[in-house]
């Protein structure tokens, strides 16, 4: 018996720091049930605090974003009112619930030089901070109390310049608390410099869990990307850590001898890699990643419950790029809407520029190998065939979040 | 009329066909694109990339003229062609990948202004 323990630590020495994670395989009917995924909507993504824009996007007052969330059935305002306070509404106008505003879009970005919102319907308009302003012939209609009937709030709150909603009545922590450790380990790099978002997005015939179980783990790093980043093959998943449900980790890639950059990738990137402001800038990093300040740091690999991931490199690992986001929007059991931004900072070059698109290009190359597999993973594991999975240790971030999904869902 | 400056006028039929503005224009290119192609454009490209870009520099990236935008554009499509060479065997796909058609550049594209 303890032999067998010692063997089970040596095997997984991260996952064995949370003993009430266990070892065990996890359950596969979370990921592929339909009357599951109803109560997910409730539990989970009515429950949790939600990234849904950055504090850039919404830079002077009366700019806003429009953001559909299918999972909640409901489609959010995020705006700035005139005195600069972000506020998040239901987008659903309070006379007879027409969207105030269109969202054919997933998200958008929209400004009100009026600092003021009108419904196309009967021209109800409201103030950005949600007050009902005016009312087309207010006179004919009876005991009408307009202070309420000012847009459906939100409860919304900013870290670090994420913007996060919540659409609990009452949520059950604040932001920070809810964040627990990740609040300080990532905080106090200049997330705002980094104005250049280059976003793709696509709708997956799978899972939303499916889709973000595949980025969270770097074990199919050598086989999936072998295509694009050869120079991956050793790469190094450590310092691996549970913060209630969120969890991170370090990417880091000793270099490889023998093996150079290509022509084209020793040139853009070297470019980036010797400008001052596109630069390696480790010393920006929070002081819990990369704490023995290695050189060969790629980035820092979190998942933030439920549907967020920040990988922090500071220009180190991509070059020029200084963090890329994932978020895993469900829209039905077997679909999701996935999105991936690569931040870098502005290019105060043309070729800086063109550097940028070489990083961008070959990043967005790399997304294309690793949604690959998630469809085939989805159909596969809706046969039923398989009803549990099997982790090694450096997939300890899937199976706390899937500890956690269990935990929010009472089951 | 050229679309090039002088001194490239050797890329002058590359960028006849890549020099296109948008990113979604320059991926449907790239995905078009056979394996000489991706030779041609490379084995043009590659030993006069230092030239190009610094002939581009001369502008700020958000206000390159009328005339020399073609070049940058052909730099921009240099930029996402060349994986296909370095990695991808000329093959005008990503191998065992995600349908690239169904990935939207929802950043609205990079553009060359
Ligand atoms: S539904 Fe908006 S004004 Fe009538
Ligand atoms: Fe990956």
């Amino acid at each position: 018996m303890a032999a067998a323990a010692d063997q089970i630590k040596q095997a997984m020495p991260f996952t064995t720091r949370y003993p009430e994670l266990g070892t065990g395989p996890l359950d596969v009917r979370p990921l592929i049930d339909p009357e599951l995924f109803e109560l997910e909507r409730e539990r989970i993504f009515k429950q949790s605090w939600l990234y849904v824009a950055r504090a850039e996007e919404l830079a002077e007052p009366g700019d806003y974003k429009l953001r559909r969330l299918d999972v909640a059935n409901t489609s959010v305002i995020i705006v700035r009112d005139r005195n600069g306070e972000v506020h998040a509404f239901h987008n659903i106008c309070t006379h007879r619930g027409n969207k105030l505003i269109p969202d054919q879009e997933a998200q958008s970005l929209g400004h009100t030089a009026t600092h003021t919102l009108t419904c196309r319907f009967h021209a109800w308009t409201f103030n950005t901070d949600g007050a009902l302003r005016g009312i087309a012939r207010q006179e004919s209609f009876a005991d009408l109390d307009k202070s309420c009937l000012g847009l459906k709030r939100i409860h919304c709150a900013e870290w670090e310049g994420f913007i996060f909603i919540n659409l609990a009545e009452q949520p059950r922590q604040s932001l920070v608390e809810y964040l627990d450790g990740m609040a300080d380990h990532f905080a106090g790099y200049p997330y705002h410099e980094a104005t250049v978002r280059l976003r793709y997005s696509t709708v997956l015939n799978c899972n939303w869990k499916v889709a973000l179980y595949a980025f969270s783990e770097a074990y199919h790093v050598p086989t999936i990307h072998k295509g694009t980043f050869p120079s991956l093959a050793r790469l190094e998943h450590t310092e691996i850590k549970c913060f209630g449900p969120h969890s991170t980790s370090g990417i880091y890639v000793p270099p490889v001898p023998g093996l150079e950059p290509t022509p084209v990738t020793a040139n853009l990137g070297g470019r980036l890699r010797t400008s001052d402001r596109h630069r390696p800038h480790l010393e920006l990093l929070p002081e819990n990643i990369n704490p023995d300040n290695r050189q060969d740091f790629q980035f820092e690999f979190p998942v933030f419950f439920p549907n967020f991931l920040l990988h922090l490199g500071a220009g180190n690992g991509y070059p020029g790029m200084a963090y890329f986001t994932h978020q895993f929007w469900p829209v039905a059991v077997d679909k999701t809407l996935w999105e991936g931004t690569n931040h870098f900072r502005p290019p105060e070059t043309v070729s800086e520029r063109v550097a940028i698109a070489h990083t961008n290009a070959l990043h967005r190359n790399a997304w294309l190998e690793d949604t690959s597999t998630m469809e085939d993973t989805y159909q596969a594991l809706a046969s039923g065939v398989l009803e549990e999975m099997v982790l090694m240790d450096e997939e300890l971030m899937i199976r706390n979040t899937h500890k956690h999904w269990h935990d929010y869902m009472g089951i | 009329m050229a679309l090039l400056p002088e001194q490239f006028s050797q890329l002058e039929s590359l960028a006849e066909t890549w020099a296109l503005p948008t990113e979604l224009q320059r991926s449907e290119r790239r995905w078009a694109a056979g394996p000489d192609d991706f030779r041609r454009f490379y084995d043009a490209m590659l030993p006069v990339l230092d030239q190009v870009l610094d002939y581009l520099d001369r502008y700020e990236p958000d206000n390159v003229p009328e005339p020399a935008l073609p070049l940058y554009r052909l730099a921009l499509a240099f930029a996402e062609a060349a994986p296909h060479n370095e990695l991808y065997d000329c093959s005008n796909t990503v191998p065992n990948s995600f349908d690239a058609h169904r990935f939207v550049a929802a950043h609205g594209e990079i553009r060359d202004r």
